[in-house]
């Protein structure tokens, strides 16, 4: 017996419902607009670890069976294709509204688990959301998949840094042919962002130090030579300490939005659309 | 506003001893850079090199553009900010802020350069004693263009400003941008209703919006207020001025954030309102240490049509809703907001205001404080650079001969003054005194005397009385 907290009027909401009917589950529904507010906030005192609360308010819908809780439509989604794991790092609680769903990180999930993955992006699709898919390069094949048959509306790559500490920047390994496919497959793309978060990281002596400005030129250039041009969408973002895993890396001072100009200047020289991106 | 069709152009009036005696730059229409003597003659035109503005440097350097960007796509948007020596050899150059792709045009790195520029060593680009501009090294503050999106202002394409600092080298190493601080300017909620429907909308690129149109851009340089521990005037602070909302700002170089500004609106307190109301200004700028007035603000209030505000019948839509005919030169103190010292054409000997749009430039124009207390006066629309004394007495006056084949303007947009040791290489010029003519008895050949052939008394006839009060039009404040 499933368990969604919703909202009047939430699109999302009713899509999970709708998969829940479709596939014969049973369900309760509480609506936190409406008769559902009490339950919604008792629910939401005893869980609030496990609930992701953006600028805007907390995202909806929640999907519980009491033990497990899942957030959002994509993540909702998954467990209703795959059960409650099998898909996880492939889908994350997202920032975008109305009909444009992101927390689509197609590098970060199983690739044996492709068709499973595949289906809930059809059936996103099929409820007329617009995706926009993140990687990092890992699982260039699955990207080419959800390309070619169309479930993806915009890309978003992140590129880690330059091809020597690239995995390393990611925390695992990632293949460069993978890297290298993934950058011509979003170049080739019509709606498409190229991003590096302008991280720290350990260094060979055991210091932690940011990318230096041309680390950043040579991620830009890894782009350039991948993707064949130098006019793609290239954003450098700011480091959020707080947001860090690894504790060394939480305690990094974080850079002025001035001190990444450097690294913008350089990262210019191959990719020629650059920019950092605004804050505050 | 009358203007004779014929009138003698080049040095007019010129009096060596009550003249700061120096070199003057600017940008002959559509000829290129030209550095003038005092008597007008053209010791050297850098031919074609754009000057938005130019300015000399010491050792016979000078500032320019190599180019401007095609119009249709561009507004004002200078390719480059390039220092050229004597003999026209680049010998710094920066153009890498943003690669332009126009149709039809060969893709380029673009600065996008407009109106302002400062080099280290110097904080307003023009002579002061003991604070030469670097000709080798130092950064290089340079105010350029940027298109963004920012829907607090409008839902239209905006084309914003943005004050960069790029090393000898090229990179940029300090960023500001004019639209992140709309909220700290000030704007009243008419004013926020017209910029949103119409923030000076121009047709480049498939339209603009010329919002803030920042027109001058300088430091403030070491003074007496930061010295008194007003960190508000902190040497490193930059000020500027935007031509359509009749801001006058400082910005905090640290911060970004505005730490003292004027506008949009003067009528707020009883200091502005006695300031009055400052209309399209150019050339904001603090005197710096060592010239007379220190530390004080020389603004060029142009006058004419600026602001955004509640719709009058000279704006009926509210946007340019300052009106004034005529121009003003004014020196305030930026604590108590004073005038310590103005040019009007009062001033000037005209009547006010029934002549007052005699001394008028409703674009463009500077104004540079001379080291002997005389001002410099760019009256640029009409291509009229004049020396002025402390005292008002105009000891220098050129005309410029250069009118435009493509926009047929004489105008000056900026010139300056320079001492003739930034010139070494040209021995120190001769130096003749011009007398201002007479107009009521100057003849051109073929014209008649003044005097009449033949006077007629009339029986009867009373002495003329005249005053202002007799004339059809009363003066807004008789």
């Amino acid at each position: 017996m499933y368990t969604i907290y919703s909202a009047t009027g939430c699109t999302r909401c009713k899509i999970v419902m709708a998969r829940l009917r479709q596939l014969g589950l049973d369900f309760a529904e509480h609506d936190m607009k409406a008769a559902g507010k009490e339950a919604f906030q008792r629910f939401y005192a005893a869980n609030r670890r496990a609930i992701f609360r953006g600028p805007e308010g907390v995202e909806f819908p929640l999907l519980t069976d009491g033990q497990t809780i899942r957030q959002g439509l994509g993540p909702a989604l998954a467990w209703l294709q795959a059960g409650p794991d099998a898909l996880a790092g492939f889908f994350q609680v997202g920032v975008l509204h109305k009909e444009w769903l992101d927390g689509i990180d197609i590098s970060g999930g199983d690739p044996a688990r492709a068709d499973d993955f595949l289906a809930v992006l059809r059936h996103l699709k099929q409820n007329a959301m617009k995706l926009e898919i993140a990687t990092d390069g890992g699982n260039a094949a699955l990207l080419a998949a959800a390309v070619r048959e169309g479930l993806a509306d915009r890309l978003v790559m992140n590129v880690r840094g330059p091809a020597h500490l690239y995995g390393q920047l990611a925390g695992r390994p990632v293949d460069p042919a993978d890297i290298r496919a993934t950058i011509a497959l979003v170049a080739a793309f019509p709606a498409k962002q190229f991003q590096t978060v302008v991280a720290p990281l350990r260094r060979a002596d055991g210091a932690v130090a940011y990318l230096a400005p041309g680390e950043v030129g040579q991620a830009a250039a890894l782009i350039a030579e991948a993707a064949g041009d130098n006019h793609q969408p290239y954003l450098l973002r700011p480091f959020r300490p707080e947001a860090a895993a690894d504790e060394t890396l939480r305690r990094a001072e974080p850079l002025a939005a001035a001190a990444l100009l450097p690294h913008r200047s350089a990262a210019r020289t191959h990719q020629v659309k650059t920019e950092i991106e605004k804050t505050g | 506003m009358t203007y004779p069709s014929v009138y003698p152009t080049g040095t007019t009036v010129y009096d060596p001893a009550k003249c700061w005696n120096g070199y003057t730059i600017f940008q002959a229409a559509e000829e290129g850079a030209l550095l003038v003597d005092m008597n007008g003659t053209g010791v050297n035109l850098w031919k074609g090199l754009h000057g938005f503005p130019n300015k000399l440097l010491p050792g016979g350097q000078v500032f320019g553009h190599l180019g401007v960007r095609n119009p249709a796509y561009g507004m004002q948007d200078q390719t480059d900010l390039v220092q050229v020596d004597w003999d026209g050899n680049v010998v710094w150059k920066f153009d890498k802020l943003e690669y332009i792709e126009d149709p039809g045009e060969t893709p380029q790195w673009m600065a996008r350069q407009h109106h302002d520029f400062q080099r280290a060593g110097n904080p307003v680009g023009y002579y002061v004693p003991g604070m030469d501009p670097q000709t080798g090294e130092g950064n290089t503050l340079i105010l350029c263009h940027k298109n963004i999106k920012n829907p607090k202002i409008s839902d239209k394409t905006l084309l914003d400003d943005t004050i960069i600092e790029v090393t000898w080298d090229g990179d940029i190493v300090w960023e500001w941008t004019c639209s992140d601080h709309f909220d700290s300017y000030g704007f009243d909620e008419a004013a926020k209703n017209i910029l949103a429907r119409d923030p000076n909308y121009r047709p480049a690129g498939g339209g603009q919006g010329d919002w803030m149109h920042i027109n001058t851009m300088s430091l403030l340089g070491p003074n007496k207020w930061h010295d008194a521990g007003d960190e508000r005037f902190h040497p490193d602070n930059i000020i500027w001025d935007g031509r359509e909302t009749n801001i006058c700002a400082i910005i905090s170089k640290q911060t970004g954030k505005v730490v003292w500004q004027i506008g949009p609106n003067y009528d707020t307190t009883d200091q502005l309102r006695k300031l009055g109301w400052i209309v399209g200004m150019h050339h904001a700028h603090m005197i710096p240490r060592g010239l007379p007035g220190e530390g004080n603000i020389l603004i060029f209030d142009n006058g004419g049509w600026a602001g955004y505000g509640i719709p009058n019948p000279g704006a009926p839509k509210g946007s340019k809703n300052a009106l004034r005919d005529y121009s003003r030169v004014i020196e305030i103190d930026p604590v108590t907001l004073k005038i310590v010292w103005q040019y009007t054409p009062a001033e000037a000997g005209y009547m006010m205001p029934y002549d007052a749009n005699r001394f008028y430039s409703p674009f463009i124009s500077s104004a540079q404080r001379l080291p002997n207390g005389n001002t410099l006066i760019t009256e640029g629309s009409g291509g009229r650079i004049i020396e002025v004394t402390a005292g008002h007495e105009l000891v220098w006056e050129y005309i410029s001969p250069y009118w435009g084949k493509q926009l047929k303007l004489n105008m000056v947009y900026r010139a300056y003054r320079a001492p003739y040791e930034w010139v070494p290489q040209l021995p120190r010029p001769k130096e003749t005194p011009i007398a201002k003519i007479d107009v009521a008895t100057f003849r051109v050949p073929g014209a008649a005397p003044l005097a009449p052939v033949k006077q007629t008394a009339v029986a009867g006839a009373r002495p003329y009385l005249l005053d202002p009060g007799v004339l059809c039009v009363g003066a807004a404040d008789e």
